[in-house]
């Protein structure tokens, strides 16, 4: 396991053993898995659930003995949304956004033809290069 | 007369000219001093679009029957007569309007790009992979070829394992190095002000071949330096490697034909430094000709009003 190192690393965990749980979970819960394998307060653990609620990421239920809580999306979900974001902005022409820059844009399928052929006319030309030299 | 020839300068400089820059070929060959010329271009619109307005409202100040600028607005209605005076406070209103929406569209921008990009690099940190071996790049497990970059002092290159596995390491390579050419050099930056500028300008005088022309090139930019690490075939293959197998079924070509322009241009000729030299000559003459032929005159002109 490895060290944990800052915030990130810690919702990391959090967010992972709250998406393993069976259900939603207690500060007590959530430390006392955690804290298997390293030393952990439990107040920081609270802190860390309080920080993921405030981003969006964890939902907090009121329960009469104690404050559960759950992932509020699953993680294949956030994955999906991540990507939709990413790929989003390359085909966006109204909200062009700096905010990622994308290695290639989204192409249709001439232009796939038209990309593959301009490769192998490249392939050929440094082909006939090194028989030449 | 000053504001006539700003008026067309700007005229030119916001039309004729980004459309007949967008349609050159050069470009390509001489990408850093096209960004340039771009920039050159886009900074002497704007200011010609600044002079042309305060030229015309200038007017307000026009001297009265003792030779002094007039300065009270009954003075001012005296001297020019009403359809002039309204005329010249309606340019003024509308000169300053465009600034403020020049001012509102750069806080516009750059916030908005802040805070979508610290939520996507927030969610990337949650989801993604660290991998020591690719440079501290985030892999995302998706098996879609992803490849971008989030820019800014806590900047993330992005990947994913469709890309791991389409790609050999060299063309991993050649990624990696785009992107850092796209960090270090701040290329968002560069795009972020022609963002904010084609925000600002009415739909009716704005044209998007400016910016579409400095996205590619900043590509082309990152693209050379790829090139310059791997050779120009491993660019290639891992453009189209990551091109191709995002093609949505049935779907429209969304961004334009870019990235079959990158990959001809690798098997095109080399840079050349006789059309860059030519392009900051150029860029230069854009924002030095003008102010020298306009904005003299002008000034003295201004100078001669305000003469007690």
């Amino acid at each position: 396991m490895a060290r944990l190192t800052g915030l990130g690393a810690l919702e990391r965990a959090v967010m992972d053993h709250l998406w393993a749980a069976d259900g939603p979970q207690t500060v007590r819960q959530v430390h006392d898995a955690l804290s298997t394998h390293r030393d952990l307060a439990y107040t920081t653990v609270m802190t860390v659930l309080q920080r993921l609620a405030r981003k969006g990421l964890v939902v907090q239920i009121r329960d009469d003995r104690a404050h559960q809580y759950a992932a509020m999306h699953g993680r294949d979900e956030l994955v999906a949304g991540l990507m939709v974001d990413a790929l989003d902005q390359a085909a966006d022409s109204s909200d062009r956004q700096a905010a990622l820059m994308n290695f290639v844009e989204r192409v249709g399928a001439d232009e796939a033809d038209a990309l593959r052929r301009a490769l192998a006319d490249l392939e050929a030309k440094h082909h006939r290069g090194h028989i030449k030299s | 007369m000053s504001a006539l020839a700003f008026m067309l300068l700007a005229f030119a400089l916001a039309g004729p000219v980004p459309a007949m820059l967008a349609r050159a070929s050069w470009p390509m060959r001489a990408p850093r001093a096209a960004i340039v010329l771009w920039q050159a271009v886009a900074a002497a619109a704007v200011l010609s679009a600044f002079s042309a307005g305060l030229a015309i409202a200038i007017r307000l100040f026009i001297p009265g029957p003792d030779g002094r600028p007039t300065s009270s607005i009954a003075g001012e209605i005296a001297a020019l007569g009403w359809p002039l005076w309204l005329g010249s406070v309606g340019v003024l209103a509308l000169t300053l309007l465009i600034g403020v929406r020049l001012i509102v569209a750069v806080l516009g921008v750059a916030i908005g790009t802040r805070r979508r990009r610290a939520r996507h690099r927030m969610m990337v940190d949650l989801l993604g992979e660290r991998h020591h071996d690719l440079d501290g790049a985030r892999v995302l497990g998706v098996p879609e070829p992803l490849a971008y970059c989030l820019p800014g002092v806590r900047s993330r290159v992005v990947l994913s394992e469709g890309t791991l596995s389409a790609l050999n390491a060299t063309e991993l390579a050649a990624i990696l190095r785009h992107e850092r050419t796209h960090l270090r050099a701040r290329h968002d930056l560069v795009l972020e002000a022609f963002i904010a500028v084609h925000t600002a300008f009415p739909r009716f005088v704005r044209s998007a071949s400016a910016l579409d022309a400095v996205r590619l090139l900043v590509e082309l930019l990152a693209d050379d330096a790829a090139v310059r690490a791997v050779g120009p075939t491993p660019v290639a293959r891992a453009l189209v490697a990551c091109a191709a197998a995002r093609t949505p079924a049935g779907a429209m070509a969304a961004g334009g034909p870019t990235t079959v322009i990158r990959v001809r241009r690798l098997s095109g000729p080399p840079n050349s430094l006789a059309l860059s030299l030519a392009a900051y000559l150029a860029a230069a003459a854009v924002l030095v000709i003008p102010t020298i032929a306009l904005a003299v005159p002008w000034l003295t002109e201004l100078r001669r009003l305000f003469q007690i």
